[in-house]
C-alpha cells in the first residue's frame, strides 16, 4: 500500500510544507483537520510533488505554534483524531505521496505530564528527565536563540525550586539526554508513528540535544551519538524511511549531520537560502556559488533540503553583518516584517508579488542540488500578515477560492484559527487555487510544470554541479550532471537584459534543448556560447549529442 | 603734286585707320577676355574660398602650422593667401590670352615663356618665403634646446643652423629657377663647408669645456656617492 | 564618415559582462607591475568597505606595459582582503583591462576611462595613480564620496607634500588657476580625482581628442573645464603623496603640461575669465594644505645660472614675448650674483602674464614661448627655495598666498596686454 520504498527516494522527490490547521477545514470549526487534509490529496498529486511535511500536530498548548507537544503520541482535538490521521495516512499513500512528520526532540512543553511529573519535586522518578540546576550559572558559553523574548536559558521553577534548562521559550524545557531512559523513551515515540507507516521524520532544533560545561552545547558529539544510534534502529527495524535535520547551522558545521551516511539523510540548507535572495536583490551570483563552494561534499546516500520559505522566518544568522543589514533594507524595510534575526514574509510579497522573479526563485529552487522543498501557498503566490504577531503572519489559511472564506472553511470567518488575507493584491479572491488552475498561465500551472520537469529530470536531484563562471557576474550559470544526462542552467538575476559568453567548450558538439519548450538552440561549437537573456529570466537545457 | 601727296596721305590715313579699324576689334576683343577673365577669375575665388572654408582648411593649415608662419609674416589666412593666389593666376592667364589675340609678333613666343616661367617662379618664391621662415623657426627652435638642456653656446649653435639653413634654401630657389647652376652649386659647396669648418672648430673650442664639465660632473657626483635631489615640479 | 573607436571589442564584450555600475574606478597603468598591487588592494578595500552595496568596477588601461601589469590588476582576488582588511565583500567587484594601440598618454588613457564611464552609466568616477605607494582605501573613498554623495562634479585632491615639492604647480598652476578661474583649486593637474558621471560624459563628447603619442595634460584640461563649465567642484585631502615617476623631471615636458594647456584655455574661456572677480574657496574634505618640511639638497647655484644664462642667451625670444619694462628688470635681476638675486612675485606674475597673452597672439611659435618660459621659472624656483630655506609650513603657505594675490591683483594687466599691442 505505501508507495514504492526506493531507497533513495527523498534525493529525488519534491516536498511539500503544509500545517494540517492551515490547509483545509472538514468539521467547519474554522481550524483545519486531518480529514480535509485527505480531501486536498488530488490537488497535491496534481501539483505533482512527492511527499508531505506535516508541522507537529500533536496535543500541546500550542504557545509555540505546536513545537510544544504536551503528548507525543496523539493528535491535537482540533485537527483530529488518531484514526483521522491514519485515514489520512492510507489516503496518501494511495496517491504515492509520503507523508513525514515532524518531530521535536528537544524538549516538550512544560504541559507535558513528564514535565509536570518531574518538577513536582526533586526526588521524583522523572526528575532526571530535564536538566535541573541549583544555579542559572552553568552552560554560560550558550546563546540565546530567541533573543527578542528570551533574557537567559535558564527559567526559575518555583514549584520545585530550581532552575530548568531551555534553548527555545522558557516555557519548552530541554530533555535531559544524558538520560538513558529518555533516549529510550523518545524511540518509543518515533517507533510509534513509523510503524503507523509514516515516511520519515523532519527532527526539530537537533543541535541542542546535549549539553556540556564550557561548550556552546550544540553540536556535541555525544550529540551524534545519539543521533547515531537512532539512524542504526530506524536503518534495521524500518529501511527506506528518512530523517531529515533541522539545525540551522553553517554547511561546514551541519556536515557532520550526515556522519558517514549513518546519521541524518537529509538536512535543510540554511544559509543557501538568504543568499538567494540576496543574489538578486544584488544582480550578483557571488553569494550564490560563495556559499555553495563552501558547501562540503557529503555522502552519496545524502542530500540537502532547500527552501525559498517556511513557516519560520526568512533567517538571517547565517550571515554577515553587512549582508544582514542589507536584507532588512532590501526585504524588510518596515519593523514590523523582522523578527529575531530574519524576516518573517512569505515568497511572492518579498519578491514584490513580481512573477518573473518568483519564476526564476523557483527556477533556482528546483535546479540547485538538493531536494526543494515548497512552503504550502507559495504555489499561488499567496501573500502574508505582518500585522499578526510572532511568525503568523505567513500562517494563514490555504486560500481556495474566492468565495467564503476563501473556500478554507464553513465556519464563521470570525472563528478561523486565523484571518484571511483580504487585501486586492494578495487576498484570497485575487490570490487562489481555483482561479490559477482555470488560467494555463498562472503561477500554478507553471510551477506543475516546473516540478514535472524537474522530476523528469534526475540529474537535478542526484547529478553534480558545475558552476560556469561567465564573466558577467550577473547570470548564474551551472552544469548538472548524472550518468549521461546533461544539463545546463543559466539564470539572469539581473532587472535588466543581458548578453552572456558561456564557455562550452567542453561539451563541444551538442545541440541545447530548452527543457520547457523543447525548442533547438545552435550546437556548441569553439567559440564562446553567446545567449541573451531577458530579465530574471532563466533557461535549462538538456545537453543532446547526435 | 599736291594730288600725289593728298593721295599718299589719304591713303596713309587709310591705312592708318584701316589698320585702326582692322586692330580694334581685337583690342575690344581683347578687353572683353581681360574683363571676362576678371570675372571668372574672381568667381574662382570666390568658390575656392568657399570650399576652403568648408574644408576647415584654416585649421588644417594650423595643425600643420603654417597658420603660424603666416601670422608671423603679417599675411592674411591661408584659405585668404591661397584664393587670392587663384585669382591672380586666373586673371593674369587671360590677360596673356587677351594680348594673343593682339597679333603682336614677337610677343607672342615671350608670352609663351612667360608661362612656362610662372610656375617655376612661384615655387621659388614658396621655397624662399617658407625656407627662410622655416629657418628661423629651427634656429629658434635649437636655441631654446639648447639653453633648456644647459648646454654652452645655443646662440653659436642657433645662428649655425640658421645659417646652413638660409643657404640650403637659397640654393635651392635659384636651382628651381634654373639660373647659373654650376657656379651657384659650387658657391654653395664653398659656403656649406666654411660653416661646417667653423662649427668644427667651434665645438672645438667649445667642446673642450662641456667635455671638462662632463668629466667632472660624473667623477665629482661619484666621488660624493650621492646625488643631488631634485625636487619635482608637479 | 565613421569614426574609428578607441574602444576594442574586446573592451566591449568586458565593458557588457561589467553592466552598470555604480561607481568606476580607472587606473591607467605602464609599466607598474610592481607598484600596482599596492594600488589596487587599497581601492578594493575602500569600495568595498564604504560602499558595499553600491555596484562597482575597477578599470585598468594600460599603455602597453611590458611587465605583465594588467595581469596584476584582473589577478588581484578580493578575497584575501578579508584577511588584510576584515572585509567580506557582499557582491562581485570585477576589474578588468583593457590595452590601447597608442604609445603612453595619459589622453588616451583619460578618454578610455571617459568612455567606459559612460558606457557602465558610473554615477561617480574616480582615477587612481597607480604609483601612489602611501595609497590608504580611504583615497578613493574621499574621492568618490563627494560626488556620490554630496553632489560634487569634480573632486581634486590635496595631498601632504615635501615644502619643495610640486613648486611648478604652487607658483605657476595654482595662483593662476586661481586668479583667472576664481577657484582655489591647491592641484588643478593631479594624477588622482573624482569626477561625476554626468560631467564625465559632457567632457567626453566636448573635448577635442587628439591622440597624439605622449599626449598628456588632459586631466588639467578636465579640472578647468569642471571650473568654466560652472560644475561643482570640491576638494579633498588623501595623505602623503610619494615622489611621483610619473611626471617628467623633464622641466620643459612639465612646462608643456600645465602652463601650455593653462595658456590654451584662456583662448576659448576669454568670457569667463575676463569677469572674474577674486578668487572664492571651495568646500574642501579635509585641511587644505600640509607640507612636510625635511632638509632637501637642492642645486641653488645650478638654477640660478641657468636663469642667468637663459635670459642673456635668449634675449631676441624674450624680446619678443615680453614687454620692454619686464624685459629690462629681468635683465637687472638676472644680472646679481646669487646672494642678491631675486625674483619677486609681482615680476613674475607679470611675466606670467605677457607670456600668456603673447602666446594668444602667437608671436612666435606656441610651443617656443612655452619653452622659452622655463628659464625664467628656473630663477622663481630659485628664489621660492632660497627664500624658504628656513621657513615653517605656515610661512611657506603665506608666501604661496602672497603669490596668488599677486596673480589676481595683476588679472587686469592680462586683459590689458591680452588685445593690446607689446
Amino acid at each position: 500500500m505505501a508507495p514504492e520504498q526506493g531507497a533513495l527516494w527523498y534525493k529525488n522527490a519534491v516536498i511539500y510544507q503544509v500545517h494540517v490547521r492551515g490547509f483545509y477545514d472538514n468539521n467547519g470549526d474554522g481550524i483545519g483537520d486531518f480529514e480535509g487534509l485527505a480531501q486536498k490529496l488530488d490537488y497535491l498529486r496534481e501539483l505533482g510533488i512527492d511527499a508531505i511535511w506535516l508541522m507537529p500536530f500533536f496535543p500541546s498548548p500550542l504557545r509555540d505554534d505546536g513545537y510544544d507537544i504536551s503528548d507525543y503520541t496523539s493528535v491535537h482535538p482540533s485537527y483530529g483524531t488518531l484514526e483521522d490521521f491514519k485515514q489520512f495516512l492510507l489516503a496518501a499513500h494511495e496517491r504515492s505521496i509520503r507523508v513525514i512528520v515532524e518531530m521535536v526532540l528537544n524538549h516538550t512543553s512544560d504541559q507535558h505530564a513528564w514535565f509536570q511529573e518531574s518538577r513536582s519535586s526533586q526526588d521524583n522518578p522523572r526528575r532526571d528527565w530535564y536538566v535541573w540546576s541549583d544555579t542559572d550559572s552553568r552552560y554560560r558559553g550558550t546563546r540565546i536563540i530567541f533573543i527578542d523574548t528570551e533574557m537567559s536559558n535558564w527559567a526559575w521553577d518555583p514549584i520545585s525550586k530550581s532552575y530548568y534548562w531551555h534553548r527555545f521559550f522558557s516555557h519548552q524545557p530541554d530533555l535531559n539526554y544524558d538520560n538513558p531512559i529518555v533516549r529510550e523513551q523518545m524511540w518509543s515515540v518515533m517507533k510509534f508513528w513509523l510503524e503507523l507507516g509514516i515516511d520519515g521524520f523532519r527532527l526539530d532544533a537537533v543541535p541542542y540535544l546535549v549539553e556540556r560545561e564550557g561548550t556552546s552545547c550544540e553540536n556535541l558529539p555525544e550529540t551524534h551519538d545519539i543521533i547515531k544510534e537512532l539512524r542504526r534502529r530506524l536503518d534495521r527495524e524500518f529501511p527506506g524511511r528518512m530523517l531529515l535535520a533541522e539545525a540551522n547551522q553553517w554547511p561546514a558545521d551541519l556536515r557532520p549531520y550526515f556522519g558517514d551516511g549513518d546519521e541524518f539523510h537529509m538536512a535543510f540548507h540554511f544559509p543557501l537560502m538568504p543568499r538567494m535572495f540576496m543574489g538578486v536583490k544584488l544582480e550578483d551570483r557571488k553569494p550564490i556559488t560563495e556559499i555553495l563552494q563552501q558547501t562540503p561534499e557529503i555522502p552519496d546516500s545524502c542530500q540537502w533540503g532547500l527552501f525559498l520559505r517556511n513557516h519560520d522566518e526568512l533567517t538571517l544568522e547565517m550571515v554577515t553583518d553587512i549582508e544582514r543589514d542589507y536584507m532588512y533594507d532590501s526585504y524588510a524595510l518596515s519593523k514590523t516584517m523582522r523578527i529575531n534575526l530574519g524576516i518573517r514574509r512569505r515568497l511572492a510579497p518579498l519578491l514584490d508579488n513580481d512573477r518573473r522573479r518568483i519564476e526564476l526563485m523557483n527556477g533556482m529552487l528546483m535546479s540547485l542540488p538538493g531536494t526543494p522543498i515548497i512552503y504550502y501557498g507559495d504555489e499561488i503566490g499567496m501573500g502574508d500578515n505582518v500585522n499578526l504577531g510572532d511568525r503568523n503572519g505567513v500562517r494563514t489559511p490555504m486560500q481556495w477560492s474566492g468565495g467564503w472564506n476563501g473556500g478554507f472553511s464553513t465556519a464563521d470567518p470570525e472563528s478561523l484559527y486565523a484571518p484571511l488575507l483580504l487585501n486586492p493584491v494578495f487576498g484570497f479572491q485575487a490570490i487562489n487555487v481555483l482561479s490559477q488552475k482555470r488560467s494555463e498561465h498562472s503561477l500554478l500551472s507553471w510551477m506543475k510544470h516546473l516540478i514535472r520537469l524537474r522530476k523528469s529530470t534526475p540529474a537535478f536531484g542526484s547529478g553534480s554541479i558545475e558552476f560556469l563562471y561567465p564573466a558577467n557576474h550577473r547570470v548564474l550559470a551551472y552544469i548538472r550532471k548524472l550518468s549521461n544526462e546533461t544539463i545546463l542552467v543559466v539564470n539572469n538575476l539581473s532587472s535588466s537584459a543581458q548578453a552572456v559568453e558561456l564557455d562550452l567548450r567542453a561539451f563541444k558538439g551538442n545541440i541545447l534543448i530548452e527543457m520547457f519548450g523543447k525548442n533547438l538552440f545552435p550546437r556548441i561549437g569553439n567559440n564562446p556560447y553567446l545567449l541573451t537573456m531577458g530579465p530574471y529570466q532563466f533557461f535549462w537545457f538538456r545537453l543532446r549529442q547526435i | 603734286m599736291r594730288e600725289l601727296i593728298v593721295g599718299e596721305l589719304s591713303q596713309a590715313a587709310q591705312e592708318i585707320i584701316r589698320g585702326f579699324a582692322h586692330f580694334l576689334p581685337r583690342l575690344i576683343e581683347m578687353l572683353v577676355i581681360a574683363f571676362v577673365g576678371w570675372v571668372i577669375a574672381y568667381l574662382a575665388k570666390w568658390i575656392f574660398r568657399s570650399i576652403l572654408r568648408l574644408v576647415k582648411f584654416d585649421k588644417l593649415s594650423e595643425n600643420t602650422g603654417a597658420s603660424q608662419f603666416l601670422n608671423q609674416a603679417a599675411l592674411p589666412s591661408p584659405t585668404e593667401l591661397v584664393s587670392r593666389f587663384v585669382f591672380w593666376v586666373a586673371w593674369l592667364g587671360f590677360i596673356m590670352l587677351g594680348v594673343s589675340v593682339l597679333g603682336i609678333g614677337g610677343l607672342q613666343q615671350h608670352i609663351s615663356r612667360f608661362f612656362l616661367f610662372v610656375p617655376r617662379l612661384f615655387v621659388t618664391l614658396f621655397i624662399i618665403f617658407f625656407g627662410l621662415l622655416l629657418a628661423g623657426f629651427f634656429s629658434r627652435a635649437a636655441l631654446l634646446a639648447a639653453v633648456n638642456a644647459n648646454f654652452p653656446s645655443p646662440r653659436l649653435l642657433s645662428i649655425s643652423i640658421r645659417a646652413i639653413s638660409i643657404i640650403f634654401v637659397l640654393s635651392m630657389a635659384l636651382e628651381e629657377l634654373g639660373l647659373a647652376e654650376q657656379t651657384m652649386r659650387l658657391a654653395f659647396g664653398i659656403a656649406f663647408g666654411a660653416v661646417m669648418l667653423g662649427l668644427a672648430i667651434a665645438f672645438g673650442m667649445g667642446g673642450k669645456d662641456l667635455a671638462r664639465q662632463f668629466l667632472e660632473r660624473r667623477l665629482v657626483h661619484e666621488r660624493k656617492g650621492e646625488k643631488e635631489e631634485e625636487p619635482s615640479p608637479l | 564618415m565613421a569614426e574609428e573607436s578607441i574602444l576594442t571589442d574586446d573592451f566591449i564584450r568586458q565593458l557588457i559582462n561589467v553592466g552598470e555600475v555604480d561607481l568606476l574606478v580607472g587606473l591607467p597603468t605602464h609599466n607598474n607591475a610592481k607598484t600596482v598591487e599596492t594600488v589596487i588592494k587599497a581601492v578594493q578595500a575602500g569600495l568595498l568597505k564604504c560602499f558595499p552595496r553600491e555596484r562597482t568596477a575597477i578599470l585598468n588601461v594600460d599603455g602597453g606595459s611590458k611587465d605583465g601589469t594588467p595581469d596584476v590588476v584582473t589577478g588581484a582576488s578580493i578575497n584575501d582582503l578579508r584577511r588584510v582588511y576584515n572585509i567580506h565583500a557582499l557582491r562581485t567587484l570585477p576589474s578588468i583591462s583593457t590595452r590601447y594601440a597608442s604609445s603612453p598618454s595619459s589622453e588616451t588613457s583619460l578618454h578610455t576611462i571617459l568612455s567606459a564611464a559612460e558606457l557602465l552609466r558610473a554615477k561617480a568616477c574616480a582615477v587612481i595613480s597607480p604609483e601612489s605607494l602611501n595609497i590608504e582605501p580611504e583615497w578613493v573613498v574621499k574621492l568618490l564620496r563627494p560626488v556620490y554623495q554630496d553632489n560634487a562634479d569634480f573632486v581634486a585632491p590635496i595631498y601632504r607634500r615635501h615644502k619643495f615639492e610640486g613648486v611648478l604647480v604652487s607658483n605657476v598652476v595654482y595662483p593662476m588657476t586661481r586668479a583667472l578661474y576664481g577657484q582655489r583649486i591647491r592641484e588643478p593637474y593631479a594624477s588622482e580625482f573624482g569626477f561625476s558621471g554626468r560631467f564625465g560624459s559632457l567632457f567626453l563628447t566636448q573635448h577635442s581628442w587628439r591622440h597624439e603619442p605622449g599626449q598628456f595634460g588632459t586631466e588639467l584640461e578636465m579640472t578647468l573645464n569642471a571650473i568654466t563649465g560652472g560644475y561643482k567642484v570640491s576638494q579633498a585631502f588623501l595623505g602623503t603623496k610619494s615622489r611621483s615617476e610619473h611626471h617628467p623631471d623633464d622641466l620643459v615636458a612639465a612646462m608643456r603640461q600645465t602652463v601650455g594647456v593653462l595658456f590654451s584655455s584662456l583662448e576659448p574661456n576669454f568670457a569667463t575669465w575676463s569677469a572674474v572677480d577674486g578668487s572664492k574657496p571651495i568646500s574642501t574634505v579635509g585641511p587644505e594644505y600640509e607640507v612636510t618640511l625635511d632638509p632637501l639638497r637642492v642645486n641653488r647655484k645650478r638654477l640660478k645660472d641657468m636663469f642667468s644664462a637663459g635670459v642673456g642667451e635668449l634675449e631676441s625670444v624674450l624680446r619678443s614675448i615680453l614687454s620692454q619694462s619686464t624685459f629690462e628688470a629681468l635683465q637687472q635681476i638676472a644680472a646679481l650674483d646669487e646672494e642678491t638675486c631675486r625674483y619677486p612675485a609681482e615680476l613674475w606674475a607679470k611675466t606670467v602674464y605677457e607670456f600668456a597673452a603673447s602666446y594668444h597672439k602667437s608671436v612666435i611659435s606656441r610651443d617656443h614661448i612655452v619653452q622659452a618660459l622655463v628659464p625664467l621659472y628656473r630663477g622663481r624656483m630659485f628664489t621660492f627655495l632660497v627664500e624658504n630655506r628656513t621657513a615653517s609650513a605656515e610661512q611657506i603657505e603665506n608666501g604661496i598666498e602672497f603669490l596668488c594675490r599677486e596673480f589676481e591683483r595683476l588679472r587686469p594687466y592680462l586683459l590689458e596686454v591680452w588685445n593690446g599691442g607689446k
